[in-house]
């Protein structure tokens, strides 16, 4: 057993117990500051797992836990989110009526989950570590006890997360009693005989429903929007960060990496999937009048648009994935961000309570409305680089392939139809009807730090992608070289196991 | 020692090139900036976008200091790469963008300082900074490109920023309708430059200018018979932006912006990009002449000499009506279609002589003495309570001395009397006019004529004699920031001509042919005697026509003596009446017919039609999203079976 391979997760369980252990000898006072260094404690860490003295590569604890290009990718991206999301929460505590510290924790832990899920080489451990996401999730969702909406979306997310997980576990003990392990690179060295197996097959596609619940694509779509209006502010933008991606993390692992043909074979199931996923949200977000449902149905509709990178079952596709992931967590942050420092101000999730935003705070107005242009996929902000990367790489796939086409115009036709609801957000914040309330509305460093840096990432990102397509290039080559070519000395070890 | 550490720099290989882009993007940061962050602060708008101009002038002034007569291009990336188009956005710095940079920025700094005085009663002060940004970075885009599509682009974003400036005060329907006349008769020159582009692009392959200059240099008959229309096309978009006859009727009304506006915009810098882009795209003009089979008739006549007529009409038609306009700033207005006419009309005769510097060198000095003087006049009328007929001005000599000499230095430059800068650069196109084409020198000196005599008119009415006013009457100088930037101004008025910019532009075109300037002061009188005899005795001549007519006078003395001919010069020539009646109701013929068709075809069926049912689907779908989880469950269920059935082979 290396531990030393799991020393981030490690350290960040610890953070988050010294969180809840600090927090019995400090004052209530002192816990938007405990929020800050815990934020600080998470940046370090993230500076550690992107520097050279962390693990790089290899593969540990019966094979089921991997350390790659693409791990490491994603526990950056996991790690940059939570700091963001614990931010958020200090600006959003006022909202909270107790149990601040818990949130921190609770952010933490899950945060522990997605680093986990971003090395789950495992049917078993991507079960654990995605059911420690939704576990902690449960809780944030309901943590604002005092709202109604908030409990409700507490015990949706618990009703339909545990009947998923119950597809999914079903569909692992299929898995497992057809292939005889639950290993990835088993399962992939097998891959070509158990493609004939039904059961294997069937418990598949259960597993499949379970990751696309956590995506929130079509037709496991129903809990988003419910729960995304209910939940905190900030617990929405981690569930529409951090559980998106960390499903998406999965779906790679799962679909490119372990069961590719298995996939080709099923690229019929994918394009009606990412279809109906884009249609849907985009449909469903035009006659909403809550700005967080709203982004419900956004997030929905972007899991199509992220499934397309699936479906091109391409490398530039997988990058693509990791590249819309990167620019999608600016964008989201910043409105959730942007959000969460109104809702001390703005009574109402409604988008009609926006009107006069252009006038009260220039700078939350333009906020919002930078990453919804960027949602709307406009140069030259980031939103517009990933769609184009995404719809290319189908386009790439394309040939010969009439239902690629279709589905290439479907995505478009989406496009056009969000640019309808987003520009209606803009419209209400700029030329909304008349409001008595014309007090300025002030923000707080911390905010404006955080929403400066969502801001430049959404617009560096979108002029120069360059930098980071190249560490989205290099994480997605990673895992073609781990998936079984037997180029490093990690996977000779899987050989011998196999043989073992 | 900054000089030579910047130098260093070069010589270790970092690219100090690279600053151009800073420099054009301080200004765009800054507009944005106003725009979403602090909309309604006005010390931060005015502090930003004075800082981000100012910015730029100095890194302009470091690339002047470095490059000095070389050339050099930053670092490109590529922007749209397809088979067969290539287009990156590239900068690319020579002794005429570089010189060009420090005449807009310079400028541009100016007459922002000068606007925190003479908007500081506005409403929306920093919407005014932000579209000065914006406008200033467009510009800064069409001189430094390094190739048609990224100039057409800029060209265009020019035009907005024209459009949203001349329409500052949007709630006067006056202004609103200038800005739309600006903005739709620049669409038809636009129109014209666009195709001439898809032209070139045809037949040499590429939009880059370097790439295109050297394949016409290898081959001068590469472009055929296209080269004649090709070249009048990209004329078109100059004849556009340049406001030449017959698509001169923007500029006059134009001046229903901001008097800064029509200082900056105007009268220095953009109406000049048009000549700046001539001279840009020169390489096009000193190719060999061709016409396509039906015009054949043209023969030799090149594009450039057709250019040239083109000037010498638009500085004589404009000229003579400047005679009878009474508002100071129409004055001004027609005073800088004549000068762009002959700038257009050198650069037209230029191309026998394979080097239109003459005109760059004109646009130099006509860009800072236009500037100051339509300061000046926004510092009349200012002082005047927002009067700006002439005739009920007068007296003001003695109200207002800091705004009457400088205006005085002005006047001077723009009549072309030595050792005023605008007597060199004058000099140089009736030197080039008198070798190359004699008529149009002899226009050249009655333009000269006529200019002195309107601008003495104008001085001898608004500033001598009593106040014909009770605003008049009352005027006091303006404040500091309207005063100073107009002694900076005056500086350059009287002596930027003195540098020896002829050979340094000459660098841009051809070091064969060094142009004959830098012997200070008497030179244009030894090198070419009769052309600078002729420009001294027509500034003399129109100042004592105006002299016996104007001074002390109490009215226009013309109007009875012209008759119908002084009505006709009031009234523009009636061309904006006549182009009301043609092309007008031609257009609202067309528009009524596309009308009905957008009305009922796009509008009610296809767009209407379409984004009904998206409506209509999107409310149905949403009754799926009942809230009741039981039904979300059921939904997962049936969701996970739909699933199978599709994997299903």
């Amino acid at each position: 057993m290396n531990y030393s391979l799991i020393i981030v997760e490690i350290t960040a369980v610890l953070i988050g117990l010294g969180v809840l252990m600090t927090d019995l000898w400090i004052s209530p006072a002192a816990r938007k500051g405990l929020g800050y260094a815990a934020a600080v404690a998470v940046g370090c860490l993230l500076a550690f797992a992107t520097g050279s003295l962390a693990p790089q590569h290899g593969l540990g604890f019966r094979d089921s836990f991997v350390v790659d290009d693409l791990a490491r990718f994603f526990k950056a991206f996991f790690l940059f989110g939570a700091i963001v999301v614990i931010l958020m929460t200090v600006e959003f505590s006022s909202r909270i009526a107790s149990g601040l510290s818990e949130f921190f924790a609770l952010v933490i832990f899950a945060l522990v989950g997605m680093l986990f899920a971003a090395s789950a080489n495992d049917l078993v451990l991507l079960f654990v570590s995605l059911e420690l996401i939704t576990v902690t999730f449960y809780i944030l969702t309901s943590f604002q006890r005092n709202r109604l909406a908030s409990l409700e979306a507490g015990v949706k997310y618990l009703i339909l997360g545990a009947v998923a997980s119950a597809f999914m576990v079903f569909g692992i003990a299929l898995i497992f009693g057809s292939a005889n392990s639950t290993n990835f690179r088993v399962i992939a060295a097998h891959q070509t005989e158990l493609a004939t197996s039904p059961v294997f097959l069937l418990g598949l596609l259960l597993v499949l429903a379970g990751l696309g619940f956590k995506i929130a694509a079509f037709p496991f779509q129903a809990w988003a929007p419910d729960v995304y209006q209910g939940s905190p502010a900030p617990a929405t933008a981690f569930l529409a960060v951090g559980s998106k991606a960390a499903g998406f993390v999965l779906l790679i692992r799962l679909l490119t990496q372990a069961v590719p043909q298995i996939t080709a074979e099923w690229s019929r199931l994918l394009v009606v999937m990412s279809a109906a996923t884009i249609i849907y949200g985009s449909l469903c977000a035009i006659p909403q009048r809550n700005l967080k449902r709203l982004m419900g149905y956004s997030s929905i509709a972007n899991a199509g648009y992220l499934l397309l990178g699936i479906v091109a079952m391409s490398r530039s596709g997988s990058t693509a994935i990791l590249f819309y992931l990167g620019g999608y967590f600016f964008t989201v942050l910043a409105a959730f961000t942007a959000m969460s420092a109104l809702a001390e101000h703005i009574e109402t999730d409604e988008i009609a309570g926006l009107a006069g935003l252009g006038r009260r705070s220039p700078f939350l107005a333009a906020t919002l409305t930078l990453s919804l242009v960027s949602l709307a996929g406009i140069p030259p902000m980031v939103g517009f680089f990933g769609k184009v990367l995404l719809l290319r790489s189908v386009f790439e796939s394309a040939p010969g392939r009439p239902d690629l086409y279709l589905l290439l115009g479907i995505a478009v036709i989406g496009v056009v139809i969000s640019l309808y609801y987003y520009f209606g957000v803009i419209r209400s914040i700029y030329w909304g009807g008349s409001t008595p309330n014309l007090a300025p509305i002030r923000t707080s460093l911390g905010t404006k730090v955080a929403l400066g840096t969502c801001i430049a990432g959404m617009v560096f990102l979108g002029i120069a992608p360059n930098g980071y397509l190249r560490i989205a290039e290099t994480a997605i080559g990673g895992i073609d070289s781990a998936a079984g070519r037997l180029k490093s000395p990690a996977l000779k070890k899987v050989s011998a196991h196999e043989a073992h | 020692m900054e000089h030579a550490a910047v130098l260093h720099a070069v010589e270790s290989g970092s690219k100090i090139q690279d600053l151009a882009w800073m420099i054009l993007v301080a200004p765009l940061v800054m507009a944005v900036g106003t725009t979403l962050f602090v909309p309604r602060d006005r010390t931060l708008a005015a502090v930003f976008n004075i800082g981000g101009v100012i910015l730029s002038f100095c890194l302009s002034f470091v690339l002047f200091c470095v490059f000095g007569g070389g050339s050099a291009q930053c670092t490109p990336f590529e922007w749209l790469p397809i088979a067969g188009l290539d287009v990156h956005i590239g900068l690319h710095i020579d002794p005429l963008a570089s010189l060009m940079l420090l005449v807009v920025t310079g400028v541009a700094s100016l007459v922002m300082i000068y606007s925190i005085g003479y908007m500081h009663d506005d409403r929306s002060y920093p919407r005014f900074f932000a579209s000065l940004s914006l406008f200033v970075f467009s510009m800064l885009g069409i001189v430094l490109a390094d190739n048609f599509v990224m100039l057409f682009i800029f060209w265009e974003l020019v035009g907005i920023s024209s459009y949203l400036l001349i329409g500052f005060w949007y709630d006067r329907p006056a202004a609103a309708d200038a800005s739309k006349k600006a903005f739709l008769t620049n669409r038809i020159g636009d129109f014209g430059f666009m195709l001439g582009i898809l032209m070139v692009w045809s037949a040499l392959g590429t939009v880059d200018f370097a790439v295109a200059k050297a394949k016409l240099a290898e081959n001068p008959a590469l472009l055929g018979s296209m080269a004649g229309i090709a070249g009048l096309l990209i004329f078109m978009g100059a004849m556009g932006k340049s406001a030449q006859f017959p698509l001169h009727v923007w500029l006059p009304d134009a001046m229903e912006g901001p008097t800064p506006v029509s200082a900056l915009i105007h009268a220095a810098t953009m109406v000049a990009a048009g000549i700046y882009m001539l001279c840009r795209v020169f390489f096009l003009y000193t190719a060999a002449p061709g016409w396509p089979g039906p015009l054949s008739m043209l023969g030799d006549l090149s594009a450039a000499t057709l250019i040239s007529l083109v000037g010498a009409v638009t500085a004589l038609l404009a000229a003579l009506i400047a005679v009878q306009q009474n508002d100071i700033k129409r004055i001004l207005a027609f005073s800088t279609l004549s000068q762009l006419g002959l700038m257009v009309m050198a650069v037209g005769l230029g191309a026998k002589a394979a080097n239109p510097s003459a005109a760059m060198f004109h646009l130099v000095t006509h860009a800072f003495f236009k500037a100051m003087l339509f300061l000046g006049a926004g510092s009349v009328i200012h002082a005047c309570h927002h009067e700006q007929d002439i005739w009920k001005m007068g007296g003001l000599k003695a109200k207002m001395p800091i705004t009457f000499w400088t205006f005085l230095i002005g006047t001077a430059a723009l009549a072309g009397l030595p050792p005023f800068s605008g007597f060199y650069s004058k000099d140089e196109i009736f030197a080039l006019a008198l070798e190359t084409n004699p008529i149009l020198f002899g226009v050249g000196v009655l333009v000269s004529v006529l200019t002195t005599f309107y601008m003495s008119r104008l001085v001898l009415v608004a500033f001598f004699g009593a106040a014909r006013s009770e605003s008049a009457d009352h005027a006091h100088e303006s404040p500091g920031s309207m005063k100073w930037p107009l002694v900076v101004l005056a500086i350059p008025s009287l002596m930027v001509a003195w540098l020896p910019l002829g050979p340094f532009l000459s660098e841009s075109f051809d070091p064969a042919h060094p142009v004959h300037l830098g012997d200070i002061f008497f030179g244009p009188f030894n090198h070419n005697p009769i052309a600078a005899f002729f420009g001294f005795g027509a500034a003399l001549f129109g100042f004592s026509l105006a002299y016996s007519l104007y001074w002390k006078a109490a009215k226009d003395p013309l109007p009875t003596q012209l008759g119908l001919l002084s009505k006709v010069m009031r009234n523009r020539f009636y061309f904006d009446e006549i182009y009301e009646t043609i092309f007008i109701s031609l257009h609202n013929l067309f528009s009524h017919i596309a009308d009905w068709i957008d009305r009922w075809v796009i509008s009610g069926l296809m767009v209407r039609g379409v984004s009904g049912l998206v409506n209509l689907s999107g409310r149905a779908l949403r009754l799926v999203q009942t809230g009741n989880i039981q039904s979300y469950t059921f939904f997962f269920t049936v969701g996970v079976l739909l699933v199978v059935l599709l994997a299903r082979k």
